[in-house]
């Protein structure tokens, strides 16, 4: 799983070195900003239901979709959530690009889901994090950027 | 390969669960720690020689029949294979005290070590006594409790007072490689 810290060991082993002072200073800056990620993916533990929910309701209530599929939207959304709460705690986008983005044009294409669903409701999510109600202005910026990298993702 | 953060969500991942309050706090202490964790890393690395060559040349103290024609560090050639070796394991140890886990140590260098030297026929109870030494004096300058010169920088923490949690990790981690040869 990569995060911040194995990438820079994987560098260092891969020349047989020990951690350099620019491997230890690279290490460092993940860890200067782990207190806003790490914030990030409390509140979104905390609040990921009702973010699923009222993403849901928003999308599937305009009845510009397929009803059945909300159930299943739902589930969907519920597992990317959770996946950009594993990227927030290990500073990277592994989680998402091994659990969640890889394979994932190949499932969409052959069940033929709703992607523009999706994309709207983690669109809705995105804009609707109330600050600082939901969480603290640094947190929701880490937690939009991924949302973003998602977004581009399923776009 | 996991760090802390990633065997956090490894662990997470398996239940279906986001990683909620109660796993953050023990991230939220590895990230307090981190300067300590950078500067008994740094401890390591800037004293590498010096600690892997003491541990060896004390392990030849003790059997000084290892460096005797038909002893196993005879002649140099071996000797520098045993310097090297301990020198590889300091750098797996390293790694695994910046990661906070000890995966990396488990998958790249413990994984078949015991029968790669079963294979050489390299004696695995003077392999572990060199270990042993390493682990002995890796703690000793991440708590600054060494004779002789300061060793221990202490850029980012202050003391090496202060490090006795992340010394007596560094030292599992050294257990782990004894255990594994044992």
């Amino acid at each position: 799983m990569k995060s911040a810290v194995t990438t820079v060991i994987a560098s260092a082993d891969a020349s047989a070195r020990f951690p350099t002072l620019s491997d230890i200073e690279s290490a460092k800056g993940s860890f200067d900003r782990a207190a806003s990620r790490l914030e990030a993916a409390e509140k979104l533990a905390i609040h990921i239901d009702r973010f699923t929910s009222e993403s849901l309701d928003y999308v599937y209530g305009r009845q510009s979709y397929d009803q059945a599929n909300k159930d299943k939207c739902a589930r969907d959304i519920n597992h990317y959530l959770r996946l950009i709460n594993y990227c927030l705690v290990t500073g990277g986008t592994g989680p998402l690009d091994e659990w969640g983005i890889a394979g994932m044009r190949e499932v969409i294409r052959a069940y033929q889901l709703p992607t523009a669903a999706y994309i709207e409701a983690l669109t809705y999510i995105r804009d609707k994090v109330n600050i600082p109600g939901d969480m603290n202005q640094q947190a929701a910026a880490e937690f939009k950027t991924l949302l973003d990298y998602l977004i581009n993702a399923l776009a | 390969m996991l760090d802390a953060f990633s065997r956090a969500v490894v662990t997470a991942d398996s239940k279906g669960t986001p990683i909620g309050t109660a796993e953050l706090a023990s991230l939220r202490k590895y990230v307090a720690d981190a300067n300590k964790r950078i500067d008994a890393t740094l401890a390591i690395t800037q004293n590498v020689s010096c600690i892997a060559a003491d541990a060896v040349s004390g392990m030849v103290c003790e059997n000084t029949g290892l460096t005797q024609p038909g002893g196993h560090c005879y002649p140099t050639r071996r000797m520098a294979a045993c310097l090297r070796d301990g020198e590889i394991i300091l750098r797996y140890v390293s790694y695994a005290l910046l990661a906070g886990d000890p995966s990396v140590l488990d998958d790249r260098c413990i994984n078949g070590l015991k029968e790669t030297y079963l294979a050489l026929g390299v004696p695995l109870a003077n392999a572990i006594r060199a270990i042993e030494i390493m682990k002995i004096a890796t703690v000793a300058i991440m708590t600054e409790t060494n004779t002789g010169r300061k060793m221990f920088e202490g850029i980012n923490s202050g003391s090496g007072a202060d490090c006795k949690d992340i010394a007596s990790e560094a030292a599992s981690y050294f257990d782990r490689v004894i255990s594994a040869l044992s």
